[in-house]
């Protein structure tokens, strides 16, 4: 069983460890919250993780309070949001006052580098666990690839707002159904 | 500036975007245009500040705040952002209850496999960003086999890139 202090300390490293903004935190949740620990199904993740992109704000501390509202409630909302932003808000502050000196430190930029790229390893692991559930073999594969390259594709060409993106989406699963597991 | 009126022209910009870099340009014009409170190299500092902590990029408010009025101000920006956060709860409640449903189970699936795409676009970028070099490229491939093929956890990975990045530079 998951408790608030564990649920505090998992929120807390995901955001304030990972450098890049609010995606690769929730592919580093996934990561812990799915495919580590099993307490949210892949189904609950994509859930909340479309819900916080029609969130207003900031879409990560959204997903924040809405992953952890789904395993412990309200405490764990509220635990979550504060430990995901309290200490990076303490850094930007700090950051504000000193800006300048940071920016010129080649040591802290070379190590924040490789922080970034493996940000991008995280997010390309992520989107594989979100799709792998529903690649079983024939229609379900059809209709994961389907979806899944559609979507990717959608931020190559004019630029769809990922609201109207996802909202297809769930209109194309009301009729385009797989069948189920056996 | 007084700290709540910071707190409530933060919050209508952070409430009417949906992203916490959209709301921006909204900030821009309440602090910088209208109310001279603030100004655009403060607001590209505080961006930057956002970028360089981890941590969401939304808590760029935070550093606007601290640039209007000092700490009470950066408490009325982060105050601004993760209010709107809570808002989904409300959303979570109401398809809760209807997500057994099939049809609202495949329409569930079908927004999940949609989002996976949607993470891939959101790589894009931060590759092109972040992946310079044959050392850069190593660090993420290294990371995502990591992740792959063992229970490692993610801030042990993030710790090693950073280690790498800085051994590799």
């Amino acid at each position: 069983m998951l408790s608030l202090l564990r649920l505090s300390s998992i929120y807390t490293r995901a955001s304030n460890l990972t450098f890049g903004g609010g995606d690769p935190t929730m592919a580093a949740l996934q990561n812990e919250l799915v495919a580590r620990g099993g307490w949210l199904t892949p189904e609950q993740y994509g859930l909340v993780y479309a819900l916080a992109r029609i969130t207003p704000g900031t879409n990560m501390l959204a997903f924040c309070a809405g992953s952890a509202w789904v395993l412990k409630g309200w405490p764990g909302a509220l635990l979550a949001v504060l430990g995901a932003s309290v200490p990076a808000a303490l850094a930007v502050v700090l950051l504000t006052v000193g800006y300048q000196a940071f920016r010129h430190n080649p040591h802290a930029m070379s190590a924040i580098a490789g922080t970034l790229a493996a940000a991008v390893g995280m997010m390309a692991v992520s989107a594989w666990q979100l799709a792998r559930p529903q690649m079983r073999r024939g229609k379900p594969a059809v209709r994961a690839v389907v979806l899944v390259a559609g979507a990717a594709m959608a931020g190559f060409g004019p630029r769809v707002s990922p609201i109207v993106l996802l909202g297809l989406a769930a209109a194309i699963g009301l009729f385009w159904r797989a069948p189920e597991k056996a | 500036m007084n700290a709540v009126l910071l707190y409530l022209l933060l919050l209508k910009a952070s409430c009417t975007a949906f992203n916490g870099m959209a709301a921006i340009p909204i900030v821009r014009h309440d602090l910088v245009e209208h109310r001279h409170v603030l100004t655009d190299r403060q607001l590209n500092a505080a961006v930057a500040a956002a970028r360089t902590a981890p941590g969401p990029n939304g808590l760029w408010m935070v550093s606007a705040g601290y640039f209007v009025a000092g700490v009470p101000g950066a408490c009325a920006g982060w105050l601004a952002a993760v209010t709107p956060a809570f808002l989904i709860v409300v959303m979570l409640r109401y398809l809760g209850a209807r997500a057994d449903r099939p049809a609202v189970k495949s329409a569930i699936q079908c927004v999940t496999l949609a989002a996976a795409g949607l993470v891939v676009d959101a790589a894009i970028p931060l590759a092109r960003d972040a992946i310079t070099g044959w050392a850069t490229l190593a660090i993420a491939a290294g990371a995502a086999l990591v992740l792959l093929s063992t229970r490692a956890a993610p801030v042990w990975v993030i710790l090693a890139a950073a280690l790498a990045g800085w051994l590799l530079a």
